[in-house]
Formats: structure tokens, sequence, C-alpha cells
């Protein structure tokens, strides 16, 4: 008896496995079937996880600030429930404020290098489930986002459209450790390969055996064909330490990224840019100072800040205007 | 398995991954991640007797390689499941006597955990994938061991509870 059952365990492990191996060899061999499941998959999930996302949001943060008070909790009366609620609307409109802070950052750095982006937010991000380094944008293919385009921040690039949806895009971050790109340094225009390695710092090895790297380079994308999958120019991250050992032909080290990849709110996935790179000029400044510029004639604020999903046209600001401008300058385009 | 646990088991499991993709993974724990489907599902499949832990290994696999986050290929979480399943299923006694204790269940269930993810680094390794370094790997294997050996107690009466209202009369 036992050991029928053990016969029809292994008969039964055998069919599961072979089913396995045959969904993995379709997979590797890039049968729509299973690729269109995951994207089923992802639509289905876009609703679900953009609901989630702002709710969470401004919740999370409250609950934050409810552990730090601690003792007093027991004390909370009606009106402490009534001032709750009044902070938890102020957290939902400082929420707000963070992300147009950062939806600002991400169209100066695009009007400045003359990108024409989408903004989006992030409303996922990776499973832990998987070794892999992505977020979820809430904006798709029908605001005219497709794979491999590259998306960027406030500060520089965040990483690279891996696959669309409708409603949604994931983005594969710089951080992942099968992330590679192109970049040169603005010092010396020297070309290397960057890797991401899971965290917030990236190898750089350089490809010209003369070409040597100096803590504090600054590192640019050195762009791809026909500007995808990478646009030229855009602020990559600072070399943190060089490796000088002689038994390697090219130089390699460790490099910062400019962008905060664990917080990403609002992002810029660019659909086109110039075929010339902007050069240093997009490079974050490390301790930026606020210039206040008087005119005659004020932008008008109202119709400056696009939403996430319009896509913005470059705006005429000279790139040499100092970093952070004071009043967001993008126009919208329909 | 009756057809209809294995319809009840699915559903379950799209839940849970419904969850997993779209809250827990915006929670910024201090340390890596947390895999509360994993998590789950490993608690499941102790609780089965006889094939049934290796159909529900393959159900839960089957929905994991949904993720569109996921960089492997279709399959492979089932294939992963599926073995560990066929683990639980051929190691049945000494299992049960693992999960008499709700503390040595737990720690049955994060040793669990972590046996799957390091299964799916070695099997990711032999298809050609790029998961990072050695060191950041087991990193995350470690930091999802902890969060899983905290959150578990939690979870597991519900799990319990779920597994008794999903078998039919028959079953019972």
């Amino acid at each position: 008896m036992a050991r029928g059952s053990g016969n029809r365990s292994r008969l039964l492990l055998i069919i599961l496995l072979v089913t396995s191996l045959f969904f993995i060899t379709l997979d590797l061999r890039g049968v729509s079937l299973t690729k269109g499941s995951r994207s089923v998959a992802q639509t289905t999930l876009a609703p679900i996880q953009r609901t989630v996302s702002d709710i969470f949001s401004p919740v999370g943060r409250f609950f934050n600030d409810i552990k730090n008070f601690g003792g007093i909790k027991n004390q909370l009366t009606a009106e402490e429930a009534a001032n709750a609620q009044l902070k938890s609307d102020l957290l939902a409109a400082e929420d707000v404020k963070g992300q147009l802070t950062q939806l600002k950052g991400v169209l100066d750095l695009a009007g400045r290098g003359k990108y024409q982006v989408v903004a989006a937010r992030v409303i996922a991000r990776g499973s832990a489930a998987s070794f892999s380094q992505t977020i979820t944008l809430d904006q798709g293919s029908r605001s005219g986002i497709k794979p491999d385009m590259s998306v960027i921040s406030a500060n520089g690039l965040v990483g690279l459209v891996k696959t669309v949806t409708s409603s949604t895009a994931i983005v594969q971050l710089i951080s992942d450790p099968s992330f590679k790109v192109g970049v040169r340094i603005a010092r010396s225009q020297s070309v290397g390969v960057l890797q991401g390695e899971g965290s917030n710092t990236f190898s750089l090895q350089l490809l010209d055996p003369a070409g040597t790297i100096q803590v504090g380079d600054n590192l640019l994308t050195n762009g791809s064909d026909a500007n995808r999958p990478f646009v030229p120019g855009v602020p990559v991250g600072q070399v943190t330490w060089v490796d000088h050992t002689t038994s390697t032909l090219t130089q390699s080290g460790d490099v910062k990224s400019y962008a905060n990849l664990n917080d990403l709110g609002v992002v810029s996935v660019i659909v086109s840019a110039p075929t010339s790179a902007p050069a240093v000029a997009l490079v974050p400044t490390p301790q930026p100072t606020v210039t206040v510029y008087l005119t005659a004639a004020p932008t008008p604020v109202a119709t400056g800040i696009p939403v996430p999903g319009t896509t913005v046209a470059p705006t005429a600001t000279p790139s040499s205007m100092p970093v952070p401008s004071v009043t967001p300058t993008a126009a919208k385009k329909k | 398995m009756s057809a209809l646990r294995v319809g009840i088991f699915l559903a379950f499991f799209f839940g849970l991954f419904a969850i997993q993709e779209s809250a827990i993974s915006l929670i910024h724990f201090p340390i890596a991640g947390f895999s509360l489907y994993l998590a789950i599902a490993i608690a499941l499949m102790a609780h089965e007797d006889g094939n049934a832990a290796i159909i529900t290994g393959f159900l839960a696999g089957f929905v994991l390689d949904l993720s569109p986050t996921s960089n492997g290929p279709f399959g492979q979480w089932a294939l992963i499941l599926t073995l560990v399943g066929y683990f639980f299923t051929a190691n049945r006694e000494s299992i049960a006597d693992l999960t008499t204790s709700p503390i040595t269940f737990v720690i049955f269930v994060t040793l669990g955990v972590s046996a799957a993810l390091l299964t799916y680094i070695i099997f990711g390794t032999l298809l050609g994938e790029h998961n990072g370094s050695l060191k950041r790997d087991f990193f995350i294997i470690f930091a999802n061991a902890i969060w899983t050996m905290l959150f578990t107690p939690i979870f597991l009466p519900a799990v319990g509870k779920f597994r008794q209202l999903a078998l039919s009369s028959k079953e019972r």
C-alpha cells in the first residue's frame, strides 16, 4: 500500500516537473504565451497596486508617527481623534507635496537636457520573492511608453523600462545585478561599463586600457543608437573608490548613484531626446544654492506643473541655469 | 486532493499573490524584504498529507511565476516549489513531528523559505540569471528568514484554519 502511494507520488512529481520544465523551455525560447500571462497578471494587478499605493502612502507615514508618540497614545480623547484626522489629512497633503517636489526636480532635469518625458508615479516595488530590483509605474503604452526607454529621477538615471502594459510599466532599476549601461567619465571622456550590484553602489569597468578613473569623477550615460535604450548625457553617479591593482588590463572602481533608489515617488520616462549629449551641465551640484531671479513677467504657476502621465516637451530654459530653479517652467503639450 | 480544493487553493494563492505584489512589496523593511507568499505557501505545504503537498507546491509556484517583476523564466518557481512539496511528502513522518509544536513549526517554515530561496538562486545560476553577488543573496535570504520567523506566528493559526475549511467532508 505504502509502496503504491510512493510510486504515485513519484509519478505525480515527474509529471509536474516535466510541466514546469516545459514552461521554462517555452519561456526561454521566447514563446509569447508565457510572456503574455505575465502581462495579463500585471494588467490585473495594476488597479489594485494603484489603490493600495494611494491608501498606503499616507497611512504608512501616519502609523510611523503614531509609533513615536508611544506613551500618550492611551490618553487620546475625542478631540485628539479629530486632531489625528487633521494630521492624516496633513500627511496626505505632505505626501502630495513631496511628490510635487520630486516631479519638479525631474522636470528641471528633463528641461535642461531637452528631453521629452512622461511623468509617472511609482505604485509598487519588486517582489521579495525574486532577487531583481524593479519598480512599477502607473503609466504605460497609452502614455507613449515603450520598452527600452530610459527612466530618470530629479538627480539622474533610475533605470530602464523592461515591460509595458497599457496602463503600467515595469522598470528595471540600475541597481539590479543584471543591469549594465555604457557610461563616460565627464572629465576625461573615457568610456566604461557600469553594472548594478543590488544597492546604491555600482561597479565601473573602463574599456580603454589607457583611461584612468579618479575618486569624484562624474559619470554620464554614453547613449545608444537612436537614443534607445539609453539617451546620452544623463547623470548616473560619482566614483567613490578606485581599484589600483595592476593585475587587470583596465581600471575599475565603485560608483555611487546620484538618484536615491530607495526614495522614488515620481519619475520620468524619456520618450524622446536630442541626438547630441547635453554634457556635464546635468550633473547635480553637491550643495545647491537657491538663486532667486526677479522677472517682470512671472510664469503662470497654475499650469506649470503637469500631472503624472502628461507628456512634457523640453523647455527653452538655457542649460547654464543654476540648480535648482525656483519656478517650474515646463509647458504642457497635448 | 479534490478538484474543488485545487480551485480553492488556486484562488487563495492568487489573492495572496495580489497582497504580496501590491502591499507587502511597498513596505520598506529595515533589512531586505519579506515574502509573505512563500511563508504561507510553505506553511500550507507542511500541513498537507501525501501527494497534496506536491500539488500545493506546484500551484503556489505556478502563481508566483506570474509575477511580472520576476527575473526568472516562467516555470522556475513551479519547479522549485514542486520539489519542496515532494521533499515534504517523502519526509512526512519527520515533518509531522516538527509541526506538532508551534515553535518548531515556525523554525521549520523559516528553514523551508530559506531553502526555497537558495534553490531559486542555484537554479537561476544554472539558467544563466544574474542574481547579484553571493554575499548579497545570502543577506537577502537571511533577512527573509528573520522576518519569516517574526511574522509566521501571527498567521500560522489562520493558515491551519483555512486548510480545515478547504477540506471536503470526505477528506476530513
